[in-house]
């Protein structure tokens, strides 16, 4: 762990993903928004329409406050902040990718003088020369959105990369081109989108009519090319297609992807209004449309985020900063020998070194109370219980990255986890049931599901309540990554029951959701 | 300074070699930053002279009312070009540097991701000028002073990240008093004198363009153009001279073994330094005389001066980072696995790139001529 962590109350996820999924959305509009532009303006100068003309030049001075200012700066501010909050993985990328970076620089330099050229030059340049200069805006948008697209598709698979470290390996990684087609089908329809809102100022009438119609079709077949780009997409990610992933190892990546398809249907039921009944259409749709898109896009890109875990770049880099060929070394030396960030107090306090390790290595995924916040669960466990975990982290369904503490980090560790409990000890649901559920997904939950991802199904089926309970008092011998258990005799009590009716509850549905 | 605890703190390069040699990465830096910094200067020091000029201001059409309408009608083209061209040395220098940059961005975390959310503010603040003018009535003044405080503060929190990336004997005191991210640089002597060096400097070269654009208008026969000049050189002549002692500051606030290097202990820094003196006091000269010349000004050559001048000041600043991190940063020890096709791919594409936006801002400009 080279790098110091910023220490986020709120999260250092849930920070990137505020500015992350707003960037996102008004970055993709950039790019489709440029298409839209050129070819609708393109259209008007065919068939003389001024009036069509004069709404393009009119959304264009609304799509340049936007994207060149907002798109731009806070693309700047993705940077900026996943440098803050993954300094390693963004050093890696960009040694591994700086001429990417920097012809996607260039690109960035022909598309903002383009941008401010097309816009400055409506009444300026001939007819003609203007068409072209939209073209060039939109060829150098996209071309940004090719390039990063690769590198963002290399960190979720990174594929040969791995072994040749050949920064063409690693960009035509497998997700390259359904991400592209994705991405760009994406823009397309956010185009559409944001030019339904301009429409919707528009006066009643025929005109009025055809544009919401001309952008209702492009919202309909963006987001039907990003459904259909969608589905190539999902079967070109190695680990979803195992399977494994969505089974449960990433508990929260099946609600994000149910999300992402959900928020896909909703957008497109929205976007057919516009194409087949353009007089419904009105300002009290729009609020609606772009929210249900911007939610959806952030469901998109967070199980894609999500998808990638334990690592930052697949295969390379664990989200802690940790390589992959490193492991051998820390699993020989343990952690406190791979940290730079180790206080001097720490040599000689306890609870100091705790939280020096705690920092490296948990703070940069975990809070207390925020975003992947221990405390609801350290409220739950015991000394014990949190001692028998912590060797085991590496095992937990959420697929964290590894831990090699020695015993003397480990009890550091452990020291630091208890000044982290919350003062009053959890409380279990009032529901039986729920308790029941509670008792399991801080136990046995934390890296079994009831019937999918290392399902305990088979196992429990034929057992009794007397015999789980004996099976409990020996869990820690059953196999090295197993930890003991260690719960409160109410814990257990539930666990016991919830176990007991192990084969009600694993044909039920929704049973894997323990 | 450097003792052996520090080098166990400070965070080991990549892991992954450089794609291109260390000088080639470096002549690019600062190549790009020079042309970052004359963005930058044109945009803040333009949007400092329009803020002068909004207060000088008697009434709508007055001389000063004039020149705070034209400049303010380039400032959102001026952000964007700065922004576009300050990504490209950040890149290199995160490339080449990564190890303290990452660090005190971090140190400095919530100052250092401000930038981003007060760039927002302050670039629609340029469009609110560019776009409402005089419309915006009395609140005009006090959104164009808002707007300037946050571009100074943008400019601040550089400075701030710039020098605490090489304070590496601070950073542990830092990190383990408080992690989270609520540092400045505020203890380091040459901090102030550095910025307002910067931001100075900004006036000045802001107020020689300023010279160059009344100077074209006047040819044309635009009576705006002497007005703009003489404000021009002005600012450019005085500030100049200013800046000459603000930089002595700069010089003394830096560790003596650092300053050393400037005063006999490197050669090419020590010349460097002298040349930088020598350049100084030529601006300040060429601007006074070119004051008595009116409207007809002559800047060819105090403008070359000051390219020469600032090109010296960015290599001076290198100077200083590698006599603040002396032996924690070499490098010419780096991994290199040049990628050959992508070096020669991005000259290409940027050779294309420069004609193409040649094409369209002639087109514009010969367009705007013919109206």
């Amino acid at each position: 762990m080279n790098y110091p962590v910023w220490e986020l109350s709120m999260g250092a996820g849930m920070l990137i993903a505020v500015v992350s999924i707003l960037h996102v959305f008004v970055s993709h509009f950039a790019v489709g928004g440029g298409l839209w532009l050129v070819l609708t303006e393109a259209r008007a100068n065919r068939q003389n329409d001024e009036e069509a003309r004069g709404f393009v030049k009119k959304h264009s001075r609304f799509f340049m406050l936007v994207t060149l200012v907002f798109g731009a700066i806070s693309g700047v501010g993705i940077w900026a902040t996943i440098g803050l909050i993954s300094p390693h993985g963004t050093s890696a990328l960009i040694h591994g990718f700086v001429w990417g970076w920097a012809i996607e620089w260039i690109f960035f330099f022909v598309e903002i003088a383009a941008a401010l050229v097309y816009y400055y030059g409506w009444e300026k340049l001939d007819r003609r020369t203007h068409e072209i200069v939209g073209w060039v805006y939109f060829i150098s948008a996209w071309m940004s959105l090719f390039i990063i697209n690769g590198i963002v598709t290399f960190m979720l698979t990174s594929g040969g990369w791995l072994e040749n470290h050949e920064f063409w390996t690693g960009f035509f990684n497998p997700t390259f081109w359904p991400s592209v087609f994705i991405r760009s089908f994406a823009g397309f329809g956010i185009a559409g989108m944001f030019t339904l809102m301009t429409a919707a100022n528009l006066p009643l009438g025929d005109f009025r009519t055809r544009i919401t119609r001309w952008n209702g079709g492009w919202a309909t077949v963006g987001i039907a090319g990003v459904m259909a780009s969608a589905v190539w997409y999902g079967r070109s990610v190695g680990v979803w297609t195992e399977n494994e992933a969505l089974l449960g190892a990433i508990p929260v990546l099946p609600k994000v992807v149910a999300l992402f398809k959900i928020g896909l249907v909703a957008t497109i039921s929205l976007c057919v209004i516009p194409l087949l009944l353009p007089k419904v259409w009105n300002k009290g749709l729009v609020p609606m449309l772009l929210t249900v898109g911007l939610l959806t896009m952030g469901a998109g890109e967070w199980a894609r985020e999500a998808g990638r875990k334990p690592f930052v770049i697949q295969g390379y880099m664990y989200s802690t900063g940790m390589l992959v060929a490193d492991e051998e070394a820390l699993a020989a030396d343990g952690m406190i020998a791979h940290t730079k960030w180790m206080s001097p107090e720490s040599l000689t306090d306890e609870a100091r070194r705790g939280q020096d390790l705690y920092a490296a290595w948990c703070q940069p995924c975990h809070t207390t109370n925020g975003y992947n916040g221990l405390a609801p669960f350290l409220a739950h466990w015991n000394e014990e219980t949190i001692a028998s975990l912590v060797p085991h982290l590496q095992h937990m369904r959420a697929l964290m990255p590894p831990w090699y503490g020695t015993e003397e980090e480990n009890a550091a560790l452990v020291t630091h986890l208890m000044s982290m409990k919350p003062a009053e000890p959890g409380v279990m649901p009032a529901d039986r049931q729920a308790a029941r559920i509670k008792s399991f997904a801080i136990s046995c939950g934390l890296c079994h599901t009831p019937n999918a991802y290392r399902s305990l199904t088979d196992f429990f089926t034929d057992m009794n309540a007397e015999e789980i309970d004996e099976f409990l008092d020996d869990a820690g011998d059953m196999a090295d990554e197993m930890p003991g258990y260690f719960g409160t005799e109410e814990q257990r009590e539930l666990l016991i029951e919830y176990l007991d009716a192990f084969d009600e509850v694993a044909t039920r549905p929704g049973g894997s959701e323990s | 300074m450097i003792t052996s605890i520090l080098s166990t703190i400070v965070p080991a390069p990549d892991a992954l070699p450089l794609p291109a040699p260390a000088p080639v990465l470096f002549f690019l830096q600062q190549l790009t930053f020079l042309l970052h910094l004359l963005a930058m200067n044109a945009l803040l020091g333009g949007l400092i002279i329009t803020l002068v000029a909004r207060i000088r201001s008697k009434g709508p059409d007055d001389h000063w009312a004039q020149l705070a309408d034209s400049i303010a009608k380039t400032s959102p083209s001026l952000v964007a070009a700065t922004v576009n061209m300050g990504v490209a040395p950040l890149l290199f220098l995160q490339t080449l540097m990564g190890q303290f940059f990452f660090t005190s961005s971090i140190l400095m975390g919530w100052g250092w991701f401000s930038v981003v959310v007060v760039m927002i503010f302050a670039y629609y603040g340029t469009y609110l000028q560019s776009f409402k003018g005089a419309s915006l009535g009395k609140s005009q003044k006090p959104i164009l002073a808002v707007t300037v405080l946050l571009f100074l503060w943008v400019g601040f929190m550089f400075t701030n990240n710039n020098t605490l990336m090489l304070q590496v004997g601070q950073w542990a005191g830092m990190y383990f008093a408080d992690a989270r991210g609520l540092h400045l640089n505020l203890g380091d002597p040459q901090l102030w004198p550095r910025y307002l060096h910067m931001v100075l400097g900004a006036v000045a070269v802001g107020g020689l363009m300023l010279a160059w654009w009344g100077r074209v208008r006047h040819l044309r026969g635009d009576e705006r153009g002497a007005f703009m000049v003489k404000v021009g050189v002005d600012n450019f002549t005085w500030l100049t001279l200013v800046n000459i002692l603000v930089g002595l500051w700069f010089f003394m606030a830096l560790p003596s073994d650092v300053r050393k290097l400037f005063m006999g202990g490197d050669p090419g820094a020590s010349a460097m330094f002298g040349i930088g003196l020598v350049l100084g006091i030529g601006m300040f000269v060429l601007g006074f005389l070119a004051r008595l010349r009116g409207p007809n000004v002559r800047l060819v050559m105090p403008t070359a001066m000051t390219v020469v001048q600032m090109i010296v000041m960015i290599t001076m600043r290198d100077v200083v980072r590698n006599g603040f991190l002396g032996d924690l940063y070499k490098p010419a020890e780096f991994a290199v696995k040049t990628q050959m096709f992508n070096v020669v791919a991005f000259f290409v594409l940027l050779v294309g790139a420069v004609f193409t936006v040649i094409w369209m801002v002639r087109k514009l400009y010969l367009s705007w001529d013919n109206n």
